[in-house]
């Protein structure tokens, strides 16, 4: 019973943290989840905590980050970017309060439909899992070789796989012959905070400044509120019509299944499909909508639990980024062996401790940006400097790295940041295709080189 | 970083470049510099504080935990503390009313205003729902507009 009301707990947490974090715009995904869930788990929770609490945090963040998107017409995070030409048009039409509303009703239906679908095909799955286990090595090879084809670099991706890898190695060799111990959470965290790293080296270099030098303040244009809707905690159905509401369905329950591609593009898919056919510009951008957001949040909630229960080895796009530390987290989970909330939780308490953090998210993050999206989002704009939120990052950063390692965590996550976003950046080698060769590395330096 | 540490009023006045673009916000790099400087201290000076101060006090498997908590409330400290050392420089417009009108959306967008209206029409369950939202008589309008 306590470890339930432990549970419940940890959601609330995750639920509050990150309704506010998904009200500030343009935030990484991944550099963000990652910091934080790595703390909620090296502070001890219990597995089944930790899992609603990422639960929570995911479905939180992304009901509150609808509010950016539809009032500003600024992504709220880049899981967001496919959906706002239509949230453009009904913010210029003079409605993004609907937009608003179309979006986090899709996102409910959305959650509730993939946790159960993700539960049940994760233990469909399982019984391959021991071919699975045996073979992690070559499976993230190929992996790595199939995400880097479909990263935004393409063939640069495939062809830095090998150089990563031994740089990997290499730091790995260093740090171990310092320190007698491999480390795991000073890599990862480099790669998850290097497009934030980059952008202050580029503020730091003499030649490369330029290119993100502005002789302005960014503007950001709120649309005004026009309050038509009363109550407090209204149904998410009956804000969908029957047909926005079938299609949501649908569409949703689909991408549950299809784990191995990227949210993005699976939010884009679905959403060109269902737009096409679906005629007038209000009807086609409010189903769009509404489709779109409870695509994405069933993509990614399915990404982190079918190979959460299935497999133990983080095999999706989500699983490498955001969830990554659910799979991997020194010492308290690893991969290799596998030693993680896959062998905690049975696959009825990953629905049940998912449940609850879907639930609680709902409980907090619906009304909260049904109410009071607007306020909300002024306060934090007006309140929170940019320069605080990037400072947080990097000390947050410092302080697990140095957790895990010393001085030595610090510098080798800060090497990594630096390669790692530079390569992001500038060739578009994502941090998803990066963690992927990090994990293969073992397996291809002692392939090539016996060490 | 050398000509960071002007102040920015100078640089304002001499019509430089003033902000950077960090993670799609502008920031001026002086003050990031700074929060940056804040935040570390005081997250990792709460780390290694708890690691020197708990062993005496709490039980010898729960000081790393404890001292990563310290640590944590540190850093969300410095995030209250540079947000009020360091304002938001973004430039927030509240529009009252829509600035622009549904036509010129509607041009914008390559749409005919009719054909839309004729859907909405003839579709009872949109037509219910636009006019629940209060925003049914926006796209009425549009006639008016374009029979001038």
């Amino acid at each position: 019973m306590s470890l339930l009301i432990t549970a419940i707990l940890f959601a609330l947490l995750g639920a509050i943290v990150f309704s506010l974090i998904g009200l500030i715009s343009g935030t990484d995904e991944t550099a963000i989840m990652v910091p934080l869930t790595l703390l909620v788990i090296l502070l001890g929770a219990p597995p089944a905590a930790v899992f609603s609490f990422f639960m929570a945090a995911v479905l939180a963040k992304h009901l509150t980050h609808a509010v950016p998107t539809a009032l500003m017409g600024i992504p709220g995070d880049t899981t967001a970017v496919p959906l706002i030409d239509h949230a453009n048009t009904l913010r210029r039409m003079g409605m993004p309060h609907i937009a608003l509303r179309k979006m986090i009703s899709g996102g409910i239906i959305g959650a509730f439909i993939a946790l159960p679908t993700a539960v049940l095909l994760g233990q469909f799955l399982g019984q391959f899992a021991d071919f699975f286990k045996s073979s992690t090595g070559i499976i993230f090879t190929l992996a790595a070789i199939l995400i880097a084809f479909f990263s935004k670099g393409k063939w640069v991706s495939i062809l830095m796989i090998i150089p990563f890898a031994f740089f990997i190695k290499s730091l790995d060799l260093v740090s171990f012959s310092i320190l007698d111990k491999h480390l795991s959470i000073s890599f990862f965290l480099g790669i998850a905070i290097g497009p934030i790293f980059c952008d202050l080296l580029f503020a730091t270099s003499s030649s490369a400044r330029k290119t993100i030098e502005r002789d302005k303040a960014k503007e950001y244009h709120l649309a005004p509120e026009t309050k038509t809707w009363k109550g407090y905690f209204p149904n998410p159905l009956k804000i969908l019509t029957g047909r926005q509401q079938v299609f949501t369905s649908i569409t949703t329950f689909i991408s549950s299944l299809t784990f191995v591609f990227s949210p993005v593009g699976m939010t884009s898919l679905m959403g060109e499909i269902v737009g096409s056919r679906t005629k007038g510009a209000y009807k086609k951008s409010t189903t769009s909508l509404a489709v779109m957001n409870g695509v994405t949040e069933s993509t990614y909630i399915a990404e982190v639990i079918i190979p959460l229960i299935a497999f133990g080895i983080p095999l999706s796009p989500v699983a490498l980024g955001p969830g990554s530390p659910l799979f991997n987290a020194p010492p308290v989970f690893t991969v290799d062996p596998i030693n993680n909330l896959h062998t905690y939780l049975t696959s009825w308490e990953f629905f049940l401790y998912g449940a609850i953090g879907l639930i609680i998210a709902s409980l907090i993050a619906y009304p909260f940006s049904m109410n009071y999206a607007r306020k909300a989002s002024v306060l934090v704009m007006k309140l929170v400097s940019q320069e605080a939120i990037v400072a947080m990052f990097i000390g947050l950063a410092c302080l697990l790295a140095f957790h895990e390692a010393q001085l030595v965590g610090i510098v080798l996550t800060f090497t990594v940041a630096a390669v790692g976003g530079l390569l992001n950046r500038i060739l578009g080698i994502g941090a998803g295709v990066q963690f992927m060769i990090f994990y293969a590395s073992t397996w291809i330096m002692m392939t090539l080189f016996g060490i | 970083m050398a000509d960071n540490h002007k102040s920015p009023t100078t640089d304002l006045n001499k019509k430089t470049k003033t902000y950077l673009e960090i993670l799609g916000d502008t920031i001026l790099p002086n003050q990031l510099l700074f929060a940056v400087l804040i935040s570390v201290g005081i997250s990792l000076g709460g780390y290694n504080i708890g690691l020197w101060l708990l062993p005496s006090i709490a039980s010898e498997s729960m000081v790393a935990s404890y001292s990563l908590l310290i640590g944590i409330l540190g850093s969300v400290f410095s995030l209250v503390l540079c947000s009020i050392l360091f304002k938001p420089k973004r430039i927030l417009v509240e529009e009252e009313t829509s600035s622009e009108s549904m036509k010129q959306v509607f041009e914008d967008l390559q749409l005919d205003p009719l054909e839309e209206l004729e859907l909405i029409e003839n579709d009872p369950i949109t037509k219910k729902e636009l006019e629940e939202f209060g925003v049914l008589n926006s796209f009425l309008a549009l006639r008016e507009e374009q029979k001038k």
